[in-house]
């Protein structure tokens, strides 16, 4: 899993971390950006991050939440860039999946219509699971600040969603 | 929050056309994962566009107001002007309180020497001086000979036809033995001129005269100690040499006897 001295991964570890983890690269790309070039730069930015890397990982884990913070600060520094569009518009970003389900469609729908700072907090704690403190850790905010970010994501979707079955 | 979410997060999913681009990138990148090429980060682009920035404009600030050469102008008022690569005045200073005044009423900074030297020709108060048969010393120093050549011929252009004025041109060596004596270079000149014939003249004494007194004490000094010079009434021009200086006091009496027509402008010639 680390890279022998100062080389790079070999084409085996890529081809390992491709396939255990491109899925949810491209779920948080969903999350930031709006069309397919800017993901497939962000896929580029995130695995030349990782073949180049000396990052020694403990565990799955460790290599996991490595994925989701590089990826998180690679579309952010995407969205900052001087030249590139600040707006994600939702009629854009979910004509990007194909062959979804009218039901996941809706839900999805609604968590990217919530304020950005909010759907990344959500994806990471319905979707991955992880704890307030944890996702306080990997997105480096303050403890009180995600949980006050997912009772009010929460309240927002519940009323997008209406409450039955979302509860 | 509910299943719900996790579902539809769930059926997303990375296209094989994104994962296989996302691999042959890499092997470009990577020359087969045999070298690694840093991809060159926003950040370091925008270090180096910084750095490049940075440079141009410390580089020009620096080009622009470093002075390459000065141009001393001594009548009693004594200015001195530092004029700058591209042959602008960067810089004015005033040798005396008459030099001050007058340079206050100068709006020369920035400008061309030749734009310079013209408005202060053209200054009333220089006017009434040069009228009033008033001496007009204009002395060229500068590290770089062909700059302080093409000046001196600008400058000769620009007092043309103007009577009792002098141009000459000094080392930077002169000229900072000038500096050091608190006199500015074409007084330091005649000064040099006075010393040769009156070792006990101070640059105290030669301050606060006017070039016209220089010129009548050096005058009647060499009348003192004739030595055969019928040219009295002129001090020379400085023929236009890279070794020429302020420093008259090298020439030697031998020398007044020469016309220094390179130099030379007015009719009166110090007359």
């Amino acid at each position: 899993m680390a890279p022998k001295g100062n080389t790079m991964r070999s084409e085996q570890d890529v081809n390992r971390a491709i396939g255990r983890y491109a899925d949810t690269i491209r779920r948080i790309c969903m999350i930031y950006l709006k069309n397919y070039a800017d993901t497939e730069d962000i896929f580029q930015t995130v695995f030349l991050k990782y073949v180049l890397s000396s990052v020694s990982f403990e565990s799955e884990e460790h290599e996991k939440a490595w994925f989701i913070r590089v990826t998180i600060n690679a579309c952010k520094d995407l969205l900052k860039s001087f030249f590139h569009s600040r707006t994600v518009s939702l009629d854009e970003a979910m004509e990007q999946p194909v062959g979804l389900l009218e039901d996941h469609r809706e839900v999805l729908e609604a968590v990217f219509s919530l304020p950005q700072k909010y759907r990344d907090v959500v994806y990471l704690h319905y979707f991955e699971e992880y704890t307030a403190p944890q996702i306080s850790s990997i997105l480096g905010k303050n403890v009180n600040t995600v949980y006050t970010l997912l009772t009010r994501s929460k309240q927002m979707l519940r009323e997008k969603l209406g409450g039955d079955g979302y509860e | 929050m509910n299943n719900g979410i996790k579902e539809s997060f769930g059926s997303i999913h990375a296209e094989e056309e994104l994962k296989n681009s996302t691999r042959e990138f890499l092997v470009r990148k990577t020359r087969g994962y045999t070298k690694a090429v840093r991809r060159k980060s926003r950040y370091h682009v925008c270090a180096a566009v910084c750095a490049c920035l940075m440079f141009l404009l410390f580089g020009g600030r620096w080009l622009y107001f470093t002075p390459t050469a000065e141009i001393s102008i001594d009548i009693n008022p004594s200015i001195e002007l530092s004029v700058n690569r591209f042959d602008r005045i960067i810089a004015v200073n005033g040798f005396n309180d008459a030099g001050r005044e007058i340079m206050e009423a100068l709006d020369i900074k920035h400008k061309t020497y030749t734009e310079a030297v013209g408005q202060i020709m053209d200054n009333e108060q220089v006017e009434a001086l040069l009228s009033g048969n008033e001496i007009m010393t204009i002395t060229v120093t500068g590290s770089d000979g062909k700059q302080s050549s093409k000046i001196l011929s600008g400058l000769r252009a620009c007092t043309n036809g103007h009577k009792n004025t002098h141009c000459y041109r000094a080392s930077s060596e002169d000229a900072s033995a000038a500096h050091e004596m608190g006199l500015s270079c074409g007084r330091y000149r005649a000064f040099q001129e006075l010393v040769r014939l009156d070792p006990s003249i101070t640059p105290e004494m030669v301050q606060d005269m006017t070039m016209r007194e220089i010129q009548d004490l050096i005058d009647s000094l060499s009348e003192g100690s004739d030595n055969g010079n019928d040219d009295a009434g002129n001090v020379d021009d400085e023929p236009m040499n890279d070794s020429g200086g302020c420093g008259n006091g090298n020439r030697g009496n031998g020398n007044r006897g020469q016309h220094g027509h390179h130099g030379h402008h007015g009719s009166g010639g110090g007359n």
